[in-house]
């Protein structure tokens, strides 16, 4: 898996190298650069062939749109890692407080329709077995 | 609100079962509780007089007097009483992520890469976004350009017009940080460079020095009047030359 995705981040990266090196190469050029301009215009064409390569091995890999809208905003795309997890942390403590809230609401009703309806109760614990959900 | 609430709920209650007003229920949503008889023929009930359906019909369920009741859900379902984060073996990234600050900017992300891209993509149509929605049109392959399409490419001499050269341009704060690294080595050599991160207090120093030279000259000066080769220690009068 981390392999994958080590292979795209190293073509990526020697990518980006050469376009910064033609980028130095075009803003004050020189008419004896032109053989290394050709040279890194063809270094680019093979780079993108390579990551064209990379992307079979990552056909499966889903990306959230969100990501691209931080991005877009220059903003670290770790922020979104962040809030997720803190959403989910959240979210999960709120399910879990729910949760607690019906076992407790469920014992205690059970414990109270015992007193109010002792046969009916004793038949259902018959049926359910002693299923008192533990506090 | 408090009298509206009493009214509500406090004429209910008292109308309500013992039983059911000890447990808080709403007016009148529990039905009193069946005799025998009735029990035993609502166990009885024709199916299709359930609101639930066939879940509610299955024979195993169908036990005196619950004739409504359902089997309970199986304990091992993953749900949100257990901690899914650490279900899931992210307790690593939550440190990572949610125990320190993360940095805003883009570019602490990719501290390494050219340019400037902090600014929103929208700006300069350089968003991932206009890439989904707008795709380029090209062919299926890449192939490399021969000598007649690079001719394409010959580049007039000379700079760039200023608002083309974006690929040198640095976030601010990394430059800072690799110029300390370059010189401070060489401390000598940067004062004579304009560009540098603190030039208030180098030139503070610069400014200080002749004042520096000069205190020395004065100590030498002052030393050499108290060395005995000095002709000014021998004579009575140690502070005439400092009256000059």
């Amino acid at each position: 898996m981390a392999e994958r995705f080590d292979n795209l981040e190293e073509h990526l990266e020697k990518f980006i190298e050469n376009i910064r090196q033609l980028g130095i190469i075009v803003s004050d050029f020189q008419p004896s650069s032109q053989a290394g301009l050709n040279q890194k215009l063809n270094f680019m064409i093979s780079g993108l062939q390579d990551i064209e390569k990379c992307r079979q091995q990552l056909h499966e890999i889903n990306v959230p749109l969100e990501v691209f809208e931080y991005i877009d905003q220059g903003r670290n795309p770790q922020l979104y890692t962040k809030e997720c997890l803190e959403r989910a942390l959240a979210r999960n403590e709120q399910v879990k407080g729910k949760i607690d809230t019906m076992t407790k609401f469920k014992s205690l009703l059970i414990s109270e329709l015992g007193k109010v309806f002792p046969e009916e109760m004793a038949k259902y614990k018959a049926i359910h077995g002693e299923d008192a959900p533990s506090l | 609100m408090t009298e509206m609430f009493s009214t509500l709920f406090g004429q209910n209650e008292a109308q309500g079962p013992p039983g059911s007003s000890s447990l808080g229920f709403g007016p009148g949503k529990p039905p009193p509780p069946m005799p025998q008889n009735q029990v035993s023929m609502a166990g009885q009930m024709p199916p299709q007089l359930g609101d639930e359906g066939p879940a509610l019909r299955k024979p195993g369920v169908m036990n005196e007097p619950f004739y409504l009741l359902r089997e309970l859900p199986v304990g091992n379902e993953l749900t949100g009483n257990t901690n899914l984060i650490t279900h899931y073996n992210l307790e690593h990234a939550y440190n990572k992520f949610c125990g320190k600050k993360v940095k805003e900017k883009l570019s602490n992300f990719l501290p390494e890469l050219p340019g400037m891209i902090d600014c929103p993509g929208t700006q300069d149509g350089s968003s991932l976004r206009s890439l989904i929605d707008k795709p380029p049109v090209c062919g299926n392959s890449f192939s490399p350009l021969t000598g007649a399409l690079l001719t394409g490419f010959r580049l007039h001499t000379g700079p760039l017009p200023e608002q083309y050269r974006l690929m040198h341009i640095q976030p601010p704060k990394k430059k800072s940080k690799h110029k300390h690294k370059h010189h401070r080595p060489q401390d000598p050599l940067p004062q004579e460079t304009p560009s540098d991160s603190d030039p208030k207090k180098k030139k503070k120093k610069r400014d200080d020095d002749p004042d520096r030279k000069k205190k020395k000259k004065d100590k030498k000066k002052k030393k050499n009047r108290h060395s005995p080769d000095h002709p000014g220690l021998a004579g009575s009068q140690p502070n005439s030359n400092s009256l000059r």
